[in-house]
């Protein structure tokens, strides 16, 4: 005890954070898809890639172990140009896009992945 | 689905047979159901691990963002950011923006983007159809793998690690050791160019031959000129750097001859600015103070954001460039310090050594300098790299029966007392600030090894009649060591109470304190100076000395009694001040604290807890403290005449030193401190007997941490 510093951990540490039980199903389903890796695109062209973490409300999402994928205008072999760059938070305001990644079965049954109400229309989309 | 992208303009992913699936819609729904507050995590998710977190597009954190500059070297240079084909105007400023880089990197920014934003050292090979910017590459960068190998061996950078990084760039090339016949050749073309501009036109033809550096005739003696003192500083200050890294100090005396040419092909330097300038192009209103360059001109080939991607570990701030003026001050500041390293004097003893590295670091020398000094102060865990420690600990106590017995020397706490020495001497190296941190935690270390030493004096009593050697002498030798080692931890105390004042951690109403607390160490420092004085005679004695040793002996006493009698004048000055603030205190209500957010004796422990934990001295407490002052009034100050004591002792100490121009101006300022401070005492004194109020400050105008009390009608 005595530790400021200290406290301030424990307490945050402290406060229950989980959804409540009686989550919607699109939140089930993100949840799901925690530990997956993600890749982010923002709005100045570059990718962030790394495993899924956490999200808020207002979408802002932290990403873990993430890589930077940057593209170069005069190519070389790869397109990109990428760096380590560890825990990093992508404000929602600079998101552009956003891509988990999918095994080619889950792909194909394109269940798990669509937001809950719209998954009809997705699959009708899919079949024209 | 919307999108089952395999690639498509993304990135690869890392499985084969998977891809990437578009959820942006589903994290759109997602959030909509989420409560305020509420987020989406997994177990392992911390809070305030979160807070951590890189925030990508905040200018102050993201390093990658985009920036107007080039995104690789490549681009820039098919762009024609950084032509090969310089003229000569256009190689100066290259060369004297890469002196104002260096001089920033020196002073604390990274590598990449202070000398490395030169898109020709990035890709060196580039410029080797231009002789003369290839040569300076070629010196630059040998230049700046020497000094972060320097550096990083010495590790006295720990609070300035960006110094060393060098993460990505290309250190690590071919043909450094070549740079420097490379620069001879071209010094030699351009010497040869300079004696064809100077000869008189009827000789020209012979010459005509060699080609010119530009087509103006008129204005070709001063490029050469400018061109060549840029040339001959880069050589010889690489020779400096080499010279002084030579093992056990051999190379001393030649880098003193090398930052002499130095020196004077830097004051060229500064001169060829006022030829750049009268050739060069200069818009009008621009200040030249602010320049990197000596022509005022901005150099070509430089882009500051071209390592940006490079530079996980720095922050992606903007840094400013020191002027070409202030460069040039740099390295002047620089050079010097490093000549007063030179001048050291390899055969004194520990006690002048650490004297001299506390003399070295009164001018604030920067990083590069420390890094030398502490170089040359241990190499290979030996004094200079010549001197064994156990050498060294055994002159410093003057114990010469140490370096014999070897028995002895294996002892434990010989050997730690050992380790103590080296770890002592690089921790003078450093910064005042980490210095005074790191001489705190020492502190401890060496009170320990003190205790140990007492303790295996006891033990070891009973059980060294077995032993090879005689028992009077191993108590005797112990005895000596340990009044040795205390002297040590004494002068560390000090040295880390004064480091206090030039780091300005004390506010004047702890001075009191401060002060008081000097004046316990001084007084210990003496009463363990006297008991080795006690050792000696007792010790030549016994011995019958012989008379060339007893004129040793006596030049020996003759330095102990000044250095006993400054210390005399240290605890007068300390006493005085320390009761001076008291009465103050006591009788006016001045310096004291405010109570808003810690109590005295909360400071006090803050203050002194180190000291106190390493038990330097024991049984010293606040309470002690405030018994002490307690009794102390304006009046008893001018009675008890503390600051007369110093003057009477001073006079006594001059007579004593030889004509030692240092150690006088310490005297001097002693002196000067002394004197205010007693016309002070006697003036609040009588304003109080007048009933007038008086204004007290303290000031250090005379002496780096003995304040003088000035005095003003209020």
């Amino acid at each position: 005890m005595g530790d400021p510093l200290q406290d301030a951990i424990s307490t945050v540490q402290d406060v229950d954070w989980t959804p409540e039980t009686n989550a919607s199903p699109n939140v089930c389903q993100l949840q799901k898809l925690l530990y997956r890796r993600m890749m982010v695109g923002v709005n100045d062209g570059r990718f962030f890639a790394g495993s899924f973490n956490c999200i808020d409300k207002q979408g802002n999402i932290i990403l873990q172990d993430a890589l930077e994928y940057r593209p170069i205008r005069r190519s070389s072999p790869s397109p990109y140009e990428q760096r380590c760059l560890g825990l990093i938070l992508i404000p929602a305001s600079c998101r552009t896009s956003c891509h988990v990644e999918a095994s080619l079965e889950e792909q194909l049954s394109g269940l798990s992945i669509a937001p809950q109400e719209s998954t009809q229309f997705q699959e009708d989309g899919n079949n024209i | 689905m919307e999108a089952v992208a395999d690639g498509g303009g993304l990135p690869p992913s890392s499985f084969e047979r998977t891809g990437w699936v578009d959820v942006s819609h589903l994290i759109e729904a997602a959030c909509a159901d989420l409560q305020e507050g509420e987020l989406i995590h997994g177990e392992n998710f911390s809070l305030f691990a979160a807070m951590s977190a890189l925030e990508i597009m905040d200018p102050k954190m993201d390093s990658g963002m985009e920036s107007v500059g080039y995104r690789s070297v490549e681009e820039a240079i098919g762009d024609g950011a950084a032509p090969v084909n310089l003229d000569v105007q256009s190689t100066i400023d290259v060369m004297d923006h890469l002196l104002a880089c260096e001089a920033t990197w020196h002073k604390g920014h990274s590598l990449a983007q202070t000398v490395y934003s030169c898109i020709y050292l990035l890709q060196i090979e580039r410029t080797s159809s231009h002789a003369l910017l290839h040569s300076y590459c070629r010196i630059i960068h040998a230049t700046c793998n020497a000094l972060i190998s320097a550096v990083s061996d010495a590790r006295t950078h720990e609070e300035e690690d960006l110094f060393v990084m060098a993460y990505g760039l290309p250190m690590k090339r071919e043909g450094d050791e070549k740079c420097l016949s490379i620069l001879n050749s071209v010094e030699e073309t351009i010497n040869r160019q300079l004696r064809a501009s100077k000869a008189p036109s009827s000789k020209k033809k012979i010459l005509e031959g060699e080609e010119s550096l530009q087509t103006n005739p008129d204005l070709e003696e001063g490029y050469c000129k400018a061109i060549l003192s840029r040339l001959r500083f880069r050589k010889h200050f690489f020779h400096v750097l080499g010279c002084m890294r030579k093992p056990r100090g051999t190379g001393l005396e030649l880098a003193r001859k090398h930052i002499v040419s130095c020196l004077a092909e830097l004051a060229r330097v500064r001169k060829s600015s006022e030829f750049l300038t009268s050739t060069s192009y200069l818009p009008h209103g621009d200040d030249l103070e602010e320049k990197t360059t000596a022509s005022g001109c901005n150099a070509v080939g430089f882009d500051v954001n071209i390592n940006c991607r490079m530079l996980a570990p720095t922050p992606p701030r903007a840094i400013k460039i020191l002027s070409w003026k202030k460069a040039i001050e740099y390295f002047e500041k620089l050079l010097h310090s490093l000549d007063v390293i030179c001048s050291l004097h390899l055969d004194q003893m520990l006690e002048g050594v650490l004297h001299f590295v506390v003399q070295f670091q009164l001018s604030q020398p920067d990083l590069v300098a420390r890094s030398y000094m502490q170089l040359l102060l241990v190499q290979d865990g030996k004094l200079f790299g010549r001197d064994p420690i156990i050498d060294v600990i055994s002159r410093a106590a003057a114990l010469p029966e140490l370096s014999k017995n070897q028995e002895f020397q294996k002892t434990e706490f010989v050997v730690q007392l050992g380790k103590l020495v080296v770890n002592l001497l690089k921790v003078l190296c450093t910064n005042a600030a980490w210095q005074r941190r790191k001489l705190g935690k020492i502190l401890q270390d060496w009170s320990v090894t003190s205790v140990q030493l007492e303790l295996a004096l006891e033990k070891e009593y009973k059980e060294v009649s077995n032993v090879s050697f005689d028992e009077s002498s191993f108590i005797d030798l112990s005895k000596r060591l340990l009044a040795w080692a205390e002297e040590q931890t004494y002068w560390i105390a000090s040295r880390f109470l004064v480091l206090g004042f030039e780091l300005e951690l004390y506010s004047s109403s702890e001075y009191c304190m401060v002060y008081w607390y000097m004046y316990i160490i001084y007084i210990r420092q003496l009463e363990i100076a006297q008991l080795k004085i006690v050792y000696n005679s007792d010790n030549s004695k016994r011995k019958g000395k012989k008379k060339r040793d007893c004129s040793k002996e006596a030049a020996r006493d003759a330095q102990i009694s000044s250095s006993i009698l400054l210390l005399q004048c240290y605890i007068c000055l300390s006493e005085g001040l320390a009761m001076m603030l008291a009465a103050l205190s006591n009788e006016h209500k001045a310096f004291q604290p405010p109570n808003a957010f810690n109590t005295e004796e909360e400071r006090f422990i803050q203050h002194f807890e180190l000291l106190q934990r390493a038990h330097v001295p024991s049984h010293i407490s606040y309470y002690l403290f405030k018994e002490w002052i307690a009794p102390a009034r304006n009046a008893g100050v001018m009675k008890d005449n503390y600051f007369r004591d110093v003057q009477r002792i001073s006079t006594l100490l001059r007579s004593r030193i030889p004509e030692d121009s240092e150690k006088l101006t310490e005297i001097r300022q002693i002196e000067q401190v002394a004197e205010h401070n007693r016309i002070a005492v006697n003036v609040i004194n009588q304003a109080r007997s007048y009933g007038s109020s008086l204004r007290v400050s303290f000031e250090f105008s005379q002496h780096p941490f003995f304040a003088v009390a000035v005095v003003k009608r209020s």
